[in-house]
Formats: structure tokens, C-alpha cells, sequence
């Protein structure tokens, strides 16, 4: 009498609930239970050429360092003139102002709204305030050690590279300290100069290459993709070439340093995505789907 | 013989409880005698364990035998007697003097019972007319106190008669003795206790009122006390008497005096306040400065104190009165002090030699400033400096030392009669003049002064400067409503201008900082010498000299508490005690009866003393009085 009720539940489809009595232990499954696994369920699959079109924004921003080294050298010894590069830079700042505007027809200064003025304004803070403090920068560091500004200017590029916006969503970028980095270090650097128009071109020459080119890049990459591998390329050519001027051994670190970057890396990580092996099923922890980012401040 | 217990000996007011109940086993046997099996009447309509507390004047234990004149307090069961009433009277006659007393002293003074002193043979007639008089004093309870020949035996009755006519129902109760010495507790001052045992707090406080009622009741039946033994009266009394009030003439005679010389004092003092509160000396400058100069703040002080101490009101409490007897030996020492002073100066010639002394120092002072100035503008302990910064503050400095410099010489000649004059305040008081000192003090060190306010501004604004441009280099921002760092998007040329500022004021910091430390250290030295200056000002000021003064020669007038002392204790008799003050500790005294000083008290504590000096804030030695009221 007894034995029949059992038997039959025996026969009575497990279930994966620990509400109902059922007559089997705690810690039972049945074949089914595999069933439902999945694998790499979010994994992407890169394109190589893809993959080495996203890291020129490195690229780009690993040459503009080694650009502003370069031309702080030449004006260090006394190879570059001032107003040469001073010349240079606005005549180049110009022409991307207008390309600015060309490329993708004037919809992004219409939708952030922002007047000719007020560039105007800006442009003009800039030129005054790194002219009036450029005599101050000029004798600002006279009594602290030069290795010591290296230092600190190293220091300060380094956070520079690791705080830029490459695009990524993550909690260490913020482009603010970036750009501030980039500035103490450049004024740094441009105290070490001979003259307080050497300082003064320099600074404004920091500002042109670490505050308005990434600007432009970005909207570069965004609506001609391929100018922007064309400008890519042209960069980090001119980069390699003024860091040969220099060193040789410099300059091959640096091309090594950048053919990895752009063409190894990629490699590697299409390689090691072969390896990724992440399951999924119905046993994982509870996933929080909500973007989060709202609550942190 | 022995304390009642250790701890109710200095428990102070907690010592009349404490004889109440059982002490520590291994203090004392248990001070309550055992009831007496044939004293104990069952029918008594008494609790058990009640006792009553008779209190009983020393000088009256070798009186004559008498009636027990004093006040029964029934709250605590306890009678304290006052005096004793000789044979042969006329019981009319000394209710009307009991009447009277009561009258002037509002305090319900009636016929105890009766006290018997067997001299010689025991008489057996007196003891049966003792029990009729308790017939005509009704009183319940009934004392009957008793000494046998010698000081050895003592006897205590108390009474209860159930009604006059039926005196054998009465009940008796036990009864101890405690003596207390009348002259003490008449002048002694009762101060309630600091702060209470937490767990006899209740307690505590109920028998500080029974003790507080007994001083306050010997205190306030000093009319009972101003018969004189030999006056030939109706009645014949024995208590404390004064003696030589012969001698007293003269300080009856400066009572007389004191009138008329307050009034006219008083009268002089409304004159000078009235001259010092005129409207020409409340103008905007003027009344600023005496707000600075601690000069005018301490002859202020004094003149209030004067006023305090020469007005015509009469205090009205212990407390006021002692309050004015401390200030005026506070000023007549203070006053003393400086005349000392002005003699010891005088007599040398001193002021001349420190008048020809003060340019050379105040010379010196300023090279030394200068030499100091030289060397910060090189490069102090192979400090960086920021060179340009570095020169032009120190030229700024040097031009305000030479400005000092050129100062002094022009007053070089006028020195020694300002010197002279000045001297001349110490007949006002010592403290007076250590006040002018101070004022001196500061402004002959007024460019020290002037250097570190210049530093301390410029640090400030720096260090202020340098945490906002570092939340900006962060991109973050303090958030005035929320009161926290928030982060926030700049533009590109706010970022580049504060990034700019940044560089600029973390390279020219050390340079300030330097400039700011040196003139810090020597602003904290000058304020040091005139904290000191202030602190003697003060202890001048606020000890109570008189209060103290008494502790010394005459502890039993600051009471606070009393202890008791078992003199007797045996079976089948009373339990005699002895009352003794205890006198208010000196720390207590300074407490209680400090002066107030005239706010000149240090602001800071030590940390936020630092935390000011970190940020370049300004630093005063002194509080001024307007502070003191936020």
C-alpha cells in the first residue's frame, strides 16, 4: 500500500523547485539539467582590420606626445624659432578651425549651440593669459633641479596617456585630469626655455595639440574614416621622423612601440578570444542588467 | 573612640546619613546602640529604629542646670539646642524672650526639655521638679538630658507624653548625642557638595538639608546669642558669647566711618565713569583703539570692581559679601604691588637708564630683522626659492624696517618723560602698569606685527587658491548647498587659466611659506611674552585673596561638610558624638570665590590654534569683548 504512491512519483517529473515535497534529495538533478548551458553568450567577434582601426586613437594620442617632446627639444636648442612655429601653429589651427566646420557641415556647432564669439573669446583667453604669465613662467622653476622638472613632466604625460578619453566606459577616464596633466607639464617644460617668448609659443603649442587636435581627430574618425587613416599614418610618420632627427635608437623603441600597438595587439586579442570560455545557464548569480552609472556621482 | 567610618568622614554632607546607618563592619561596631530591653515599651506607637539626633552645644556641657532652649526640626527628628535657661526664672518671662526671639529671627525657638548637671550630691527633689516643668513647656518629645558628676556619665531621655494627664503611657525614645561647637557652626559658611555619589545621591541630598537646617538655624538665632553673660536680665541664659567686645571699639568705629567715606567714594567713582562713558571717547576711531589697548580694557575692569565694592547697597548674601571682600584685598595688593614697584623704580633713577636703553634694543632689534631679511632673500638653508618673488618680498620688508627705524629716531627724544609718566600709573595698581607694559610691548613690535600680516594674507590667499585650482585640476567642485565635492565638466579655457594658476602658485608656495613661517615664529614670540603678561594680570586679578586667607587662619569658616567622632559608646547609654567641620578643600575655595577677569581669556585651544596658523588665518592673543557675546 505503501509502495505504490512512491513508485509512482518516482515516475513524476522531477522538478527544479524546493517549494513542493518532492521525493528525491536536496541536491538532485536530472539529465535535463545541462541542458540549458550556454557559451560565450556575450562574446564579440573582432574584425582584425576593425580592431586596428579603433587603436590609431593610442596611436594618435602616443604621437602627439612624442610630437610636443620633439619640438620642446628643438626649442630647447635653440634649432626651432619661436615665431616659426608660433606661425605654424596658427596657420594650422586656422585651417582645422575651418575644417572643423567642413566636415560634417556645421550640424555639430548647431547642435552644441556654440557661437563664432564665443570661439573668439576663448582664442583670445588663451593668447592673453599665456602671454602676460609667460614672463612669470619663464623664471618660475630657476632654482628647482632640471631633473626634477623631467621627472615631473614624465610623470605628468604618462597620467596624461592613462586618463585620456580612448572611448572606453571605464571608472579611471576622466578627460579633465588629462588635459591638466598635459598643461602642468608643458608648463614645465616650457619654464626650462631660454626666453619668455619660447615659453609663451610653447604652451600655446601644448594647448593646439593636446586640447583642439584631439577635437578634430575625433570628428575625423566619426565622419571620414578613411582621411582620418590617411592623417593616422601622416602623424605618426612626421612623429617618427622628428624623434629619428633626434635619436635613432629613440625612434626604432618608437615604431616597434607603435607596430605593436596597432598591429600585435589587435592580433593577440582576436587570438585569445578563441580561448574565452565563459558559460552561462540557468545556476548563475542574479545579473543586474540596470546601468548603475546613474548612482555613482 | 574613632571616625564613625573611613568614607563618611570625608564624604562631607554624606556624614550625617551615614551615621544613620550601619557603616563598613570594619570601620567601627555599629555606632546605634541596641535598644535597652526595659527602655522598649510595646506599646509604643514609635517605628523601630527611630532615633532622635539631639545636638548640643559644648560650651553649654559645664552650664548649670536649666531649661533647654532650641529648635526641634521634625523632618529629620533632630533637635538642636541652643542655649540654656538658668534657675531660678518665671516661665512667663521666657516665652516672652523665646516670642521675641522668634520674632527677629524667624526661626521656631521653643523649650526643648531640660538639661540637669549633678555638681554634687544627686538630688532627688530636682529630678521630680524637672519632670513637672515639662508640664508647663509642652514640647514633644520631652528631652531630659542629664551629666552626672565628672564628664564621664551622661544620660538622655526623650519623652513622648501620650497626653498631660496620663504620663504613664508615655513612650521613649533613643537618643544621640552630638556636640557641635557653637562658635564654629555660627560662623561657619555651609557650601552644598560638588558633585554627589551617584547612588546616595537621594539620600545624600536629604540629610545635607537636615545639616544645612542646623547651620542655618544656629546661624539665624544669632539674636538669641547677643545677651552678654554678666547683663543682669530677667532671665539668665548660657551659650557662646564673644569675648572682648570692649576691643571692638575700633571696628566700631570704622563701621561709622565706612558710610560716609563709601558715599563720597561712590560719588567720585559715577564721576570718572560718567567722564570715561562721554560721547567724544565712543567715535569710531578712538573707541577702537581702547578696545585693543589692554590698558584701557584693565583700568575698565578696575573701575567696575571700585564701583562693585564702594556702592552703598549692602550685600546680600554671604556669597556677594565674600565676593566683595576678595576684591578689595585684590586691589588693595594690587595697589601695594605697584607702589612697591614705583618706589623700587624711582629710587635708582631706572627710568632713565631704561629710557636710554630702549632705542639701542629697538636699533638692534630692527638690524637683526634686517640681517634676517638678507638672509632670506639669498637662499635660506639651500631652500628653492622662487628668486623674483623672493627679492621683491624682501625689499618690501626691508623698506618697512628702514620706515620703523626713522620712526623711532623721531622719537627718541620724547621717550624718556613718556617713560616717566607712564611709571607714574603704577600707583594705580600693578596691574596697571603691567598692562601699559604689554601695550608697549606691542607697539614697539608693531613692524613685526605689520610683517605678519602681510605674510599671513599672502599664504592665505595661496593656500585657499591652491585647494580650489586643485579641485579644478581633479574636475571637481565644492558644492556650496550639498557641502561636498562634486564633479563637474569645465570648459576648455577655464580648465587651461586654473591648470595655468595651479603650476604658477605650486612653485611660488615655498617662497610664501618661508616669508610666512619666519614671520609667524616671531609674531608667536612677541605674543607669547604678552600671554605671559596677561596671565600674571589675570592670577592678579581673579585670586581671591580673602577667601584664601581665611582657609589658612580660620578653616571652619568654609565648611564643607562635617565629620563625625564617636566619643562614647556603650550599652544602656546615649551615643555621644562630636561634630566637626570639615573644611572646604583650597581648590574648591579658588573655585567657588575666583574674580571675574576682565575677558581676556586665550581663544583658541591648541588644535585649532594649528589648524589657523596651517591656513594662514590671523592669530590674536586676547579675545575681545565683542567676541565674547556671539
Amino acid at each position: 500500500m505503501c509502495a505504490q504512491p512512491v513508485t509512482n512519483t518516482k515516475e513524476a517529473r522531477w522538478q527544479k523547485v524546493l517549494y513542493e515535497r518532492q521525493p528525491f534529495p536536496d541536491n538532485y538533478v536530472d539529465q535535463r539539467f545541462l541542458e540549458e548551458l550556454r557559451k560565450n553568450v556575450y562574446a564579440r567577434k573582432y574584425q582584425y582590420w576593425a580592431v586596428v582601426f579603433e587603436s590609431s586613437v593610442v596611436i594618435q594620442q602616443l604621437c602627439s606626445v612624442c610630437v610636443f617632446v620633439v619640438i620642446w627639444w628643438y626649442m630647447d636648442e635653440g634649432l626651432l624659432a619661436p615665431h616659426w612655429l608660433f606661425g605654424t601653429g596658427l596657420a594650422s589651427s586656422l585651417i582645422g578651425y575651418v575644417l572643423f566646420d567642413l566636415i560634417d557641415g556645421g550640424e555639430g556647432r548647431k547642435k552644441s549651440g556654440r557661437t563664432r564669439w564665443a570661439d573668439l573669446k576663448s582664442a583670445l583667453v588663451f593668447i592673453t593669459f599665456t602671454y602676460g604669465f609667460s614672463p612669470v613662467l619663464k623664471t618660475l622653476t630657476e632654482s628647482v633641479s632640471t631633473d626634477t622638472i623631467y621627472a615631473m613632466s614624465v610623470f605628468m604625460l604618462l597620467g596624461h596617456l592613462i586618463f585620456f578619453d580612448y572611448g572606453a566606459n571605464a571608472a579611471i577616464v576622466s578627460s579633465t585630469l588629462s588635459l591638466n596633466m598635459a598643461i602642468f607639464a608643458s608648463v614645465c617644460l616650457a619654464s626650462r626655455l631660454p626666453r619668455s617668448l619660447h615659453a609663451f609659443v610653447m604652451v600655446t603649442f601644448a594647448i593646439q595639440i593636446f586640447a583642439l587636435w584631439p577635437m578634430l581627430q575625433k570628428k575625423l574618425k566619426a565622419c571620414t574614416p578613411h582621411s582620418y587613416v590617411g592623417v593616422t599614418l601622416l602623424f605618426a610618420f612626421s612623429a617618427l621622423g622628428g624623434l629619428l632627427s633626434i635619436s635613432a635608437v629613440g625612434a626604432i623603441l618608437f615604431a616597434l612601440l607603435l607596430v605593436s600597438i596597432s598591429c600585435l595587439c589587435p592580433f593577440y586579442l582576436i587570438r585569445l578570444q578563441l580561448f574565452k570560455e565563459n558559460i552561462h545557464g540557468p545556476w548563475d548569480e542574479a545579473e543586474i542588467k540596470e546601468d548603475l552609472s546613474r548612482f555613482l556621482s | 573612640m574613632g571616625l564613625v567610618s573611613r568614607g563618611t568622614a570625608e564624604a562631607g554632607l554624606g556624614a550625617a546619613s551615614a551615621v544613620d546607618r550601619p557603616g563598613p563592619p570594619d570601620a567601627v561596631p555599629d555606632p546605634i546602640p541596641t535598644p535597652p530591653a526595659e527602655g522598649a515599651d510595646p506599646g509604643s506607637s514609635r517605628g523601630p529604629g527611630m532615633v532622635l539626633k539631639a545636638y548640643f552645644p559644648t560650651c553649654c556641657a559645664s552650664a548649670d542646670s536649666g531649661l533647654l532652649v532650641g529648635r526641634w526640626v521634625p523632618e529629620q527628628s533632630s533637635a538642636v539646642v541652643l542655649a540654656v535657661v538658668h534657675f531660678p526664672f518665671i516661665p512667663i518671662q521666657v516665652k516672652e524672650l523665646l516670642a521675641q526671639v522668634q520674632q527677629a529671627s524667624q526661626v521656631g525657638v521653643t523649650v526643648l526639655g531640660t538639661w540637669c548637671h549633678r555638681r554634687q550630691e544627686p538630688e532627688e527633689s530636682l529630678g521630680h521638679f524637672l519632670e513637672g516643668l515639662g508640664a508647663i513647656f509642652s514640647h514633644k518629645p520631652w528631652f531630659q538630658l542629664c551629666r552626672e558628676r565628672g564628664s564621664k556619665s551622661w544620660s538622655c531621655k526623650a519623652t513622648r507624653w501620650q497626653g498631660p494627664a496620663s504620663p504613664a503611657a508615655s513612650g521613649e525614645d533613643q537618643v544621640m548625642l552630638i556636640f557641635y561647637d557653637q562658635r564654629k557652626v555660627l560662623l561657619s559658611q555651609l557650601h552644598p557638595p560638588a558633585a554627589l555619589p551617584d547612588r546616595q545621591a537621594g539620600d545624600t541630598t536629604a540629610s545635607a538639608g537636615g545639616l544645612a537646617a542646623v547651620f542655618d538655624t544656629v546661624a539665624r538665632s544669632e539674636a538669641l546669642f547677643q545677651s552678654d553673660r554678666f547683663d543682669e536680665g530677667p532671665v539668665r541664659l548660657s551659650h557662646w558669647q564673644s569675648e572682648g567686645v570692649e576691643a571692638s571699639i575700633l571696628v566700631e568705629l570704622a563701621k561709622w566711618a565706612a558710610g560716609p567715606v563709601c558715599l563720597l567714594l561712590a560719588c567720585l567713582l559715577s564721576l570718572v565713569s560718567a567722564a570715561s562713558a562721554c560721547r567724544v571717547f565712543k567715535l569710531w576711531p578712538l573707541s577702537f583703539i581702547w578696545s585693543k589697548l589692554s590698558t584701557c580694557e584693565q583700568l575698565r575692569h578696575r573701575l567696575e570692581q571700585l564701583t562693585l565694592i564702594f556702592s552703598t547697597r549692602k550685600a546680600k548674601n554671604p556669597a556677594q559679601l565674600m565676593r566683595k571682600a576678595n576684591m578689595f584685598v585684590s586691589v588693595l595688593l594690587d595697589v601695594a604691588l605697584g607702589l612697591m614697584l614705583l618706589s623700587w623704580l624711582h629710587r635708582k633713577d631706572l627710568i632713565g637708564q631704561l629710557a636710554d636703553a630702549l632705542i639701542p634694543v629697538a636699533d638692534h632689534v630692527a638690524e637683526e630683522l634686517q640681517h634676517l631679511l638678507q638672509w632670506l632673500m639669498g637662499a635660506p638653508a639651500g631652500l628653492k626659492m622662487n628668486r623674483a618673488l623672493d627679492q621683491v618680498l624682501g625689499r618690501f620688508f626691508l623698506y618697512h624696517i628702514h620706515l620703523w627705524i626713522s620712526y623711532i629716531h623721531l622719537m627718541s627724544p620724547f621717550i624718556e618723560r613718556i617713560l616717566w609718566h607712564v611709571g607714574l600709573s603704577a600707583c594705580l595698581g600693578l596691574t596697571v602698569a603691567l598692562s601699559i607694559l604689554s601695550d608697549i610691548i606691542a607697539l614697539l613690535t608693531f613692524h613685526i606685527y605689520c610683517f605678519y600680516v602681510y605674510g599671513a594674507r599672502l599664504y592665505c590667499l595661496k593656500i585657499h587658491g591652491l585647494s580650489s585650482l586643485w579641485r579644478l585640476f581633479r574636475g571637481k567642485k565644492w558644492n556650496v548647498l550639498r557641502q561636498r565635492v562634486d564633479s563637474c565638466s569645465y570648459d576648455l579655457d577655464e580648465l587651461f587659466i586654473g591648470t595655468l594658476l595651479f603650476t604658477v602658485l605650486v612653485f611660488l608656495l615655498p617662497t610664501t611659506a618661508l616669508y610666512y613661517l619666519v614671520f609667524t615664529l616671531l609674531r608667536l614670540l612677541v605674543v607669547t611674552v604678552q600671554g605671559l603678561i596677561h596671565l600674571l594680570v589675570d592670577l592678579i586679578n581673579s585670586l581671591p585673596l580673602y577667601s584664601l586667607g581665611l582657609r589658612l587662619c580660620r578653616p571652619y569658616r568654609l565648611a564643607a561638610g562635617v565629620k563625625f567622632r564617636v566619643l562614647e559608646h556603650e550599652t544602656g547609654r546615649p551615643l555621644r558624638l562630636l561634630m566637626q567641620i570639615n573644611p572646604l578643600p583650597y581648590s574648591r575655595v579658588m573655585h567657588t570665590y575666583r574674580l571675574p577677569t576682565c575677558g581676556c581669556h586665550p581663544q583658541h585651544s591648541w588644535g585649532s590654534l594649528c589648524r589657523k596658523l596651517f591656513f594662514g588665518e590671523l592669530i590674536y592673543p586676547w579675545r575681545q569683548r565683542g567676541d565674547k557675546q556671539d
